[in-house]
C-alpha cells in the first residue's frame, strides 16, 4: 500500500501527525520515496524564485494624507466619551444649584446704557477688591439632600472646585502623555 | 547611531509622523511588491497594489499588535488585497515579458535562471486566484494550514485541496514538454 498524495504533501508541509509511520514506509518503498523527491523538487523550484526589484520607491510615492490626525489610543477615546457623559449628568444635577447662585443676578436684570455698564464694572471691581477682606462662598440653600454633619456647603463647593482642577489636570496629563502611552 | 527598530517607527507612525512610516515602507516595499507580483504577474498592478497595501496598513495601524512582526502581517495584507483585486475584476492577466536577472552569474547561467524562473512565474500565473494565494502564503510566507485558513477565512479542508491541486497543476505545467 503506497502513500497518498495527501500524506506526502502533509509530510513535506510539516503538517502530518503520522511522520514516523510515513518515514518507515519511505525507507522501504522506492516508488513513494521517488514521488516524495519529485514533490520536494517542485517545492524547491517554486521557492527558488528570485526577488524582483521595484522600479519606483514606494516610500517616496507614499504621502499620508495631511489631514490624517494622529491616531489616539482607544482607551483615551473611551475616556473622553465617558467624560462627556459624566459632564452632561453633572450639568443636569448642577442646574438647580446654579439657578440658585445666579438668582440674585438675574432677578434685577435691566437693559443698561454704556455709561451704566462702565459704572457697574467699576463698582463691581471695587466690590471685588473689597470682597477679599471677607471671602465667603455662597450658601447652597436648595440642596435636595441634607449634608452630613460637619460638612458645610462651603466645603462642598470647595470640594467640587478641587475636583474640577483634578479633572482638568488629569486630562492635560493624559493628552500630554498620550504619545508615550500608545 | 543605530537605526530605530520597527516598533519605535510604528509608534511614531501612529503619532502621525509620515517620515517614520516612510522608513517602514522602505524596509518592506520590496517583499510586499514581490508578494503582489507573484500573485498578479504584472509589474504596474503589483506596484499599485503594493502601494495600496501600505495605505491600508497605515489605516489599520491602530489595530496592529506591536509585539508581532510587521513584515509577515503586511505581506498577508498584500496577499489578501491581491486576491480581492483578482476576484473583483476577474482580470485576464497580461504577463509581463520581464524576467528575473541575476548579474552575478555567467551570461549562460543567467539565461538559464531567467528561463527557469520565467517558467515558474508563468505556471503560477496560470493558477486560479485562490490557488495562487494559498501557494503564496504556504511557500513564500511560510504559514501553516491553520494560519492560511484563518487568514483567508476558509475551511482547513479547502486550504489542503487548493494547495494540493495547485501543486499538481504546477507540476504538470512545469514538466510539460515544450
Amino acid at each position: 500500500m503506497h502513500l497518498t498524495e495527501l500524506q506526502l504533501n502533509e509530510y513535506l508541509d510539516n503538517e502530518s501527525d503520522d511522520r514516523v509511520r510515513i518515514e518507515t514506509h519511505l525507507s522501504s518503498c522506492d516508488e513513494c520515496a521517488a514521488r516524495l523527491a519529485a514533490l520536494q523538487a517542485l517545492f524547491t523550484e517554486i521557492e527558488s524564485l528570485p526577488e524582483l526589484k521595484l522600479s519606483t520607491d514606494l516610500a517616496a510615492r507614499f504621502v499620508p494624507s495631511p489631514n490624517l490626525s494622529p491616531q489616539l489610543p482607544r482607551w483615551l477615546t473611551l475616556t473622553a466619551a465617558l467624560q462627556a457623559v459624566l459632564a452632561v449628568v453633572a450639568i443636569i444635577f448642577a442646574a438647580p444649584f446654579m439657578a440658585d447662585l445666579l438668582a440674585p443676578l438675574t432677578a434685577s436684570r435691566i437693559v443698561p446704557s454704556w455709561a451704566d455698564v462702565m459704572l457697574e464694572l467699576q463698582i463691581a471691581f471695587v466690590v471685588w477688591l473689597q470682597s477679599f477682606q471677607s471671602i465667603r462662598l455662597p450658601e447652597l440653600s436648595s440642596l435636595a439632600f441634607n449634608l452630613p454633619q460637619g460638612i458645610s456647603s462651603e466645603i462642598l463647593i470647595l470640594s467640587v472646585i478641587g475636583l474640577l482642577f483634578a479633572w482638568g489636570f488629569g486630562n492635560w496629563w493624559l493628552l500630554h502623555k498620550k504619545n508615550s502611552l500608545v | 547611531m543605530t537605526a530605530p527598530n520597527d516598533r519605535d517607527l510604528l509608534i511614531n507612525a501612529r503619532r502621525g509622523e509620515s517620515a517614520a512610516y516612510g522608513e517602514i515602507v522602505t524596509r518592506y516595499q520590496t517583499s510586499v511588491f514581490n508578494v503582489c507580483y507573484r500573485i498578479l504577474h504584472n509589474r504596474a498592478d503589483a506596484e499599485d497594489l503594493a502601494q495600496e497595501t501600505f495605505m491600508r496598513a497605515y489605516d489599520r495601524l491602530h489595530t496592529f499588535d506591536l509585539e508581532r512582526e510587521f513584515g509577515p502581517w503586511v505581506r498577508r495584507v498584500a496577499a489578501n488585497l491581491c486576491l480581492n483585486h483578482l476576484e473583483s475584476r476577474k482580470v485576464t492577466v497580461e504577463l509581463d515579458d520581464e524576467r528575473d536577472a541575476d548579474q552575478s552569474r555567467s551570461p549562460e547561467r543567467q539565461v538559464e535562471a531567467k528561463e527557469r524562473s520565467g517558467r515558474v512565474r508563468d505556471a503560477l500565473a496560470s493558477l486560479p486566484p485562490h490557488y495562487r494565494v494559498v501557494v503564496e502564503l504556504r511557500h513564500y510566507q511560510d504559514m501553516t494550514y491553520g494560519e492560511i485558513a484563518d487568514e483567508l477565512d476558509i475551511p482547513l479542508s479547502d486550504v489542503k485541496s487548493h494547495l494540493f491541486r495547485a501543486r499538481k497543476l504546477l507540476a504538470e505545467n512545469l514538466h510539460a514538454p515544450d
